[in-house]
């Protein structure tokens, strides 16, 4: 893996990594001193040029960062989710502190994620069990999504403003359309639990004194049942950028599944199973419909094909419902503590990643050097 | 914010064991065992007591009608219904299946009895909690039930063979409650001026609470048959309120009281749980199904703890099975808001709350056994409704409830308020 850059945070313990949407050759990246357990954070902005990868601005914290997104209606903004519950909306072309501070949640906020299409608003997870809707310019929420428990990710769908996703300590994918009435649903319209397997459809009504007969249980394409598992933290979740109704949601069971939200409890569309430990982070290709890297505890970021791409055969009627198991298309083992941010370049030939680790480092890469090898 | 919960944090995620620490057992998962109702009967004392023409069978029956009316659950969805007996000849297996039609349940409802000496209400409570997780049944009630009138007496011990009775320990199983307390009490150096002030409390706190009324949401009242011994006359009755609590019980008037077990010893009627008669029960459920049935939360049910201890030490089982259960949840004696801690004897509770180092004004708030009495395989369901009720009105979060175990053992769980 010869093209490969790499960058050094001394001090500070990377949570995330972002490429700027705006150019190529810009990064983010929060970070948190003494692994997010106690003291300060840090937010690099990070170039690349012809003297190789740099540090062009650091912003310092009070507490731990957890996430960043960069701003979609200024090419100079990022927005930071931090310890103590607050976002900071920090601006590279201004001074030190914040231009914005945003201070609601009661604990950890987790993630922080820009609406990509309405491009006005942002919104931000807590470990507090809600999700807010914030916009830029106004210090007051406009929005909040109670939960209940640890939200680690939280998300706008890539293709309409209006739906967001979020998952949780509770092993559930929650889906909430804006659009909906407010109610005691709280905009809430859907939800996934990770962690089962299928559900059957409800069988007809069978005629007196005969037993129903019950469907056969799920397996994956490498012959083994899919039964499902006990519930798992849900750490990490991304939409897939080119199939508006597929997400992906990984954790601490390690398994990768691809659900489509249209059908919440037919169970995953797609398993990737092969991390060690659990995952924590996760990110679809924006230039592949099924391609999705992931990062995990065990070290190692991996680049995945779903196997959508591949023609499945239509099951023979009454044979059981079979799951496809992705295919791993590369290990990129190269830091040497929990790789904890993974991020697509939007630009190029399309397989530039940013990789980012607890070992204090950055690493840019291009995928296809682990698809060749 | 707390660096400690986010290294529970992150060690849970990377070990994927369940989330630990007080900020984790308060958040609401749509797979928390859930209690949507709770109660008791009132408690009476054994013999004489309002229940003393009543068997066992009726008061469950009497309970778990109690249990159909206050949830108005569909009662074709109970699928188990498990109950924790004592002294009944086989833990009464068929006679509680019968009070369980009785009470209205379907023949599709199942019934079973278990006997865990004085923990049984409670372990009916975690069986049927487990058996939800499994998923081997979606709804159930954990009941407690006790006649001590009617099956209290010499004898509740079978015949030790000789086998048993050729190994020490084995042999110290049979050794009477009474006697061991009273010799655990001597060891242990529990003075009877500090058992006889733990007690008048308990009666003192009873009273308070019996006054303000703080026992009505508990106890669900029953109609029963009571002749009077005077009269010889059979009336009916409803028994709405414990007759155990006496208002005046001081250190003083305690002090007065003969010792029960041994000439020179420190326990006597006043400072041990009184005999008595009654029965509990809890409905539980996954908290997605209550709220798909718009069932009503009272709290949850986080974990249990099971430990042995020496038999001739039996009293000392909270003292094991509480740091076990803050060892399996994460939590600490501070994150509790309420403990119920059974006072079978007031030695043996002072002496566990003593050694843990437990806050003295957040154990048994409405008083324990000591006053309204311990009818044995009821108490663990019977704090339940107990606790998750005094934590509502208080506005507590976490609450535990213990208990130690005949023969030696102790058992603890923890319980949320919602």
């Amino acid at each position: 893996m010869a093209s490969m850059l790499e960058l050094r945070t001394p001090g500070y313990n990377p949570y995330a990594v972002k490429y700027s949407p705006y150019y190529d050759s810009r990064l983010a990246v929060a970070a948190a001193a003494n692994y997010g357990i106690i003291g300060n954070g840090r937010l690099f902005v990070v170039g690349l040029g012809p003297a190789g990868i740099q540090i062009e601005r650091a912003f310092d914290t009070n507490d731990a960062l957890y996430d960043l997104a960069w701003s979609e209606i200024n090419e100079n903004q990022v927005v930071v989710a931090t310890g103590d519950g607050s976002l900071k909306l920090f601006d590279i072309s201004a001074g030190d502190f914040p231009v914005m501070n945003f201070t609601e949640h009661k604990r950890e906020a987790f993630s922080v994620c820009w609406n990509p299409v309405a491009k006005d608003s942002f919104l931000s997870s807590s470990w507090d069990g809600t999700v807010k809707i914030w916009s830029p310019s106004r210090p007051a929420s406009l929005r909040t999504l109670p939960v209940g428990n640890c939200v680690y990710s939280a998300a706008f769908s890539p293709q309409n403003p209006a739906i967001v996703s979020c998952v949780s300590s509770d092993s559930h994918i929650r889906i909430f359309d804006l659009r909906t009435p407010v109610s005691a649903k709280y905009h809430l319209t859907t939800v996934i639990a990770a962690h089962a397997p299928p559900q059957p459809p409800p069988l007809p009504p069978q005629p007196q004194g005969q037993i129903p007969v019950m469907p056969p249980a799920a397996v994956l394409s490498t012959g083994q049942t899919y039964a499902g598992a006990v519930p798992a933290e849900l750490l990490t979740h991304d939409w897939n950028k080119y199939r508006e109704t597929v997400l992906a949601a990984a954790g601490v069971d390690r398994l990768i599944r691809c659900f489509d939200i249209r059908n919440p409890n037919g169970g995953p569309i797609a398993v990737l199973p092969g991390h060690d430990y659990a995952v924590r982070r996760l990110a679809w290709s924006p230039h592949a419909s099924d391609v999705l890297a992931s990062a995990s505890y065990d070290m190692t970021v991996r680049v995945w094909s779903d196997g959508s791409m591949l023609a499945q055969p239509p099951p023979p009627p009454d044979a059981p419902q079979v799951i496809p198991v992705g295919t791993q298309l590369g290990v990129m083992n190269r830091h040497a503590e929990f790789a904890t941010g993974v991020d697509w370049c939007l630009f190029g030939t399309g397989g530039w990643l940013a990789s980012a680790g607890w070992d204090q480092r950055v690493l840019v890469w291009d995928a296809h050097t682990l698809l060749r090898g | 914010m707390g660096a400690a919960d986010r290294i529970a944090q992150i060690g849970n995620q990377i070990s994927g064991g369940v989330p630990k620490g007080k900020a984790a057992i308060l958040e609401k998962r749509p797979d928390d065992i859930v209690v949507t109702a709770a109660l008791r009967t009132a408690f009476t004392k054994g013999g004489k007591g309002a229940f003393k023409d009543t068997l066992a069978s009726d008061l469950l029956a009497g309970a778990l009608k109690g249990i159909l009316e206050r949830s108005k659950i569909n009662p074709e969805l109970v699928e188990d219904i498990v109950v924790g007996n004592v002294l009944a000849p086989g833990a009464m297996a068929t006679e509680a299946r019968a009070a369980s039609l009785v009470a209205g349940f379907p023949i599709s409802t199942a019934v079973h009895t278990l006997n865990r000496q004085c923990s049984s209400g409670l372990q009916a409570c975690v069986d049927v909690a487990n058996q939800i997780k499994a998923g081997m049944i979606e709804i159930g009630i954990g009941a407690g039930v006790e006649s001590m009138t009617n099956n209290y007496g010499p004898g509740a011990v079978g015949e030790f063979s000789e086998l048993l009775e050729s190994h020490t320990e084995a042999a110290n199983c049979k050794v009477p409650m009474g006697v061991l307390s009273e010799q655990m009490a001597k060891d242990r150096g529990i003075t009877r001026a500090a058992q006889d002030a733990f007690a008048a409390a308990s009666f003192q706190k009873a009273v308070k609470a019996q006054a303000a009324g703080l026992f009505k949401e508990e106890i669900h009242p029953i109609k029963v048959k009571y002749t009077d011994p005077k009269s010889g006359e059979t009336k009916e009755v409803v028994v709405d309120k414990d007759d155990g609590i006496r208002d005046g019980v001081t250190v003083d008037s305690l002090g007065k009281i003969r010792p029960a077990f041994a000439k020179d010893g420190s326990i006597h009627a006043g400072n041990a749980s009184q005999v008595s008669d009654g029965a509990a029960a809890v409905l539980l459920m996954k908290r997605s199904t209550a709220e798909r049935l718009g069932q009503p939360i009272l709290g949850k049910f986080v974990q249990a703890s099971i430990v042995g201890v020496p038999p001739l030490l039996m009293g000392v089982g909270p003292w094991k099975a509480i740091p076990k259960v803050f060892e399996l949840t994460g939590l600490t004696k501070e994150d509790v808001d309420i403990y119920e801690i059974n006072e079978a004897f007031a030695s043996q509770c002072l002496w566990c709350a003593n050694e843990l180092g437990l806050p003295k004004e957040r154990i048994n708030p409405k008083g324990g056994a000591i006053a309204f009495g311990h009818p044995l395989g009821c108490t663990g369901a019977r704090q339940v409704s107990t606790l998750l009720y005094e934590l509502r009105r208080t506005g507590g979060k976490i609450g535990l409830t213990s208990m130690c175990i005949g023969t030696g053992m102790g058992m603890a769980a923890i319980w949320v308020a919602e």
